[in-house]
């Protein structure tokens, strides 16, 4: 067995494929996520907020604070424009040449004066990925609502000292027990174990199918299958390159994900990231990996059977493929909102990893939990093995 | 001493699998299978040469496969030296040298790494090893090109690496599938005298091939294998007399058409 598992890692080392998928992808995987999307995501969100808004105030004599606020505002550019009604607006709009138009009803004065609810009406494009202009303008109408209402309360001799009270009678403060780690683990947790899991599998696809399907297209199985050797010792000499390689690409990964998830969070404006990152002991990198483990024995020996089933290289990759989109699926699941670390979902293949590697993160993880996901997934990788070597040993599989 | 009686193997045929007009008209092939060798019997002594003839297709890789341990006969025996490689599969493999008709040759890995892994899959210590290979590089004339890896080798190279992999552990048994197959003048040569070699040293050999000159110069015996059955088996004096001594390929045509019906197992 081990010749054959020593013989299997010398090749691999050899091969640039290989040390693309299980080396370099890892490594660079995180700078990619954590830096570009990141940069990418904050630059957008950037240009977004100091984006100028185009604008038309329909009757603005009858609200000159808020059209002087309006104006003043940095983020808002007032339109010479005669169109005043919502169709003219409307295609204004859409011909880009404003961005945004408010009506204020004709009646607004009288409506006031007659203590009368008066509806205003703003016209724009929601379809914007970020829609901070609307933001900016409810702020605007927010503070000018409430300089109509301390005008109208003075006018009726409300004591001043009051008028806050009146105004809003309820305030709010928020006390927010999460610290920002848990607030991190909870929006990224999941989004790493989406990338640790299928890395594992990734990395082991490649030597899965050039050991199985590979060897059987070079014509070496058969020679290899007339060594006085067992078919056992074989297939397991393989199942645990495979590991090897899969497991050597989660380190990487993990190792990866700790290192750039620090360094990177400190340059690239994002500094929650960094201390959420630094927040995060070895031990749980350490379970993290350890997780990953019994998940990367069942990929491996799954990969090992459809690639030693396959004919050639080419099927193998065929019948890998459906794999890979099947284990989103429960890593998805994972993802989803209001989906917690329970009883159930520890039984759940991998989406139980995902969500335990989710807790590490977040630092909130229940070791007992843990326990029964590592168990769990061991047994399942266990059966795995054994349909493998059970597979291995099929004249209809190997001569196909 | 190889001993071969009755052998036959069949595989199964898809369900959605439907039967050409060709193939329902040929006897192997049944509504469930396809009896790819249905009676094959052959010997082959100590320091004999065995040359395996047949049409592609008429069962030689699939009874060398069996032979070899790869597959497992439905029916009938196979003896290598008094071991039954149905009851001792390890023990039989221990005496195997075997070459398949591809080179199977790991790409990575060098000449000599291919062959020491083998080496060492078969027990091997590294001294005795290291020492055996030297022997074979020195014999097959490979030590130009004993640390160049097999994927940058041309095809004689890597033939000889294969057929120096095939006997690294001194097989007591040696089955070589079509070992000239696509190769010059020069590497079919030293295939050949390599083969001779192993004759003089007392091994049985058995080796597919389609060149029937090399049949003339190296065989002892023949078996012609048509559609799963030994056509024909018996010793090469026997194989020329089909054709008065005329040529092989008279020979070889005539048991095909089916001129010759039984099986030579007297002289075998």
């Amino acid at each position: 067995m081990w010749q054959v598992y020593f013989k299997e890692l010398t090749e691999l080392m050899r091969d640039k494929k290989t040390l693309i998928f299980v080396i370099l992808l890892p490594i660079f995987i995180f700078p990619v996520i954590f830096g570009v999307m990141g940069l990418v995501l904050s630059s957008t969100t950037n240009k977004a907020m100091q984006e100028e808004h185009r604008y038309v105030l329909v009757n603005a004599e009858l609200a000159p604070q808020f059209a002087d606020a309006l104006f003043y505002h940095k983020n808002f550019k007032q339109i010479a424009s005669d169109k005043s009604t919502e169709a003219e607006l409307v295609a204004a709009i859409r011909n880009d040449e404003i961005d945004v138009a408010i009506i204020i009803p004709a009646d607004f004065a009288d409506k006031r004066s007659s203590a009368e609810q008066a509806q205003w009406q703003i016209i724009y494009n929601q379809s914007s990925q970020f829609d901070f202009m609307y933001r900016y303008f409810s702020e605007l109408l927010t503070s000018f609502n409430e300089q109509l209402q301390r005008e109208t309360l003075t006018k009726l001799n409300v004591d001043q000292a009051k008028l806050a009270a009146i105004i809003k009678p309820v305030d709010v403060k928020k006390v927010d027990t999460a610290d920002k780690r848990e607030n991190i683990g909870e929006k990224f947790g999941a989004v790493i174990a989406y990338i640790l899991i299928p890395l594992c599998l990734l990395g082991a696809s490649y030597p899965a199918i050039d050991m199985g399907a590979g060897e059987k297209e070079r014509g070496t199985l058969e020679t290899l299958l007339i060594c006085p050797i067992s078919r056992v010792s074989i297939v397991l000499g393989k199942f645990l390159t495979v590991l090897t390689t899969g497991l050597v690409g989660a380190l990487i990964t993990v190792g990866s994900f700790g290192i750039w998830g620090a360094i990177i969070g400190s340059f690239a404006g994002m500094a929650v990231v960094q201390e959420a990152m630094s927040a995060i002991a070895i031990t749980e990198l350490v379970l993290i990996f350890s997780l990953l483990l019994p998940i990367s024995a069942v990929f491996a020996a799954l990969l090992l059977a459809i690639s030693i089933y396959a004919r050639t290289f080419k099927e193998a990759q065929n019948y890998i493929s459906p794999l890979t989109i099947m284990i989103f699926l429960p890593l998805v699941a994972a993802m989803m909102p209001g989906v917690e670390l329970n009883s159930k979902t520890a039984l759940v293949p991998i989406m139980n990893v995902a969500l335990a590697i989710k807790e590490l993160i977040k630092g909130t993880a229940d070791y007992m939990m843990l326990a029964l996901i590592f168990g769990s997934t061991l047994l399942l990788a266990a059966v795995a093995i054994g349909f493998c070597v059970h597979w291995f040993q099929q004249e209809k599989v190997l001569f196909r | 001493m190889i001993e071969i009686q009755d052998l036959a193997k069949a595989f199964a045929l898809s369900k959605n699998n439907k039967l050409s007009d060709t193939e329902k008209q040929d006897v192997r092939y049944s509504k469930d299978a396809f009896h790819s060798v249905r009676n094959v019997s052959f010997s082959c002594g100590s320091g004999e040469v065995l040359g395996l003839l047949g049409p592609n297709g008429a069962g030689k890789t699939t009874t060398l496969r069996m032979l070899s341990t790869a597959l497992k006969p439905d029916a009938g025996s196979v003896l290598l030296n008094g071991v039954d490689v149905l009851k001792q599969p390890v023990k039989a493999r221990q005496q195997i040298g075997f070459l398949s008709a591809d080179t199977g040759l790991y790409g990575k890995l060098t000449a000599y790494e291919n062959i020491a892994y083998f080496g060492r899959l078969h027990g091997m210590r590294e001294t005795q090893l290291k020492q055996r290979i030297d022997e074979l590089f020195t014999l097959l004339n490979m030590h130009d090109f004993a640390n160049r890896r097999a994927d940058n080798m041309s095809t004689g190279m890597k033939q000889k690496t294969a057929i120096a992999r095939a006997v690294v552990h001194s097989p007591k048994v040696v089955i070589l599938d079509e070992p000239t197959t696509g190769l010059d003048i020069m590497t079919v040569q030293t295939v050949l005298d390599f083969i001779k070699g192993l004759k003089a040293a007392g091994t049985p050999v058995i080796f597919s091939t389609h060149h029937l000159d090399e049949v003339a110069s190296l065989c002892d015996r023949v078996v012609v294998i048509d559609k799963g059955i030994s056509a024909f088996s018996g010793d090469i004096h026997q194989f020329k007399a089909l054709s008065n001594n005329a040529d092989l390929r008279e020979a070889f045509l005539s048991v095909l058409k089916g001129q010759v019906i039984t099986q030579q197992q007297g002289a075998a």
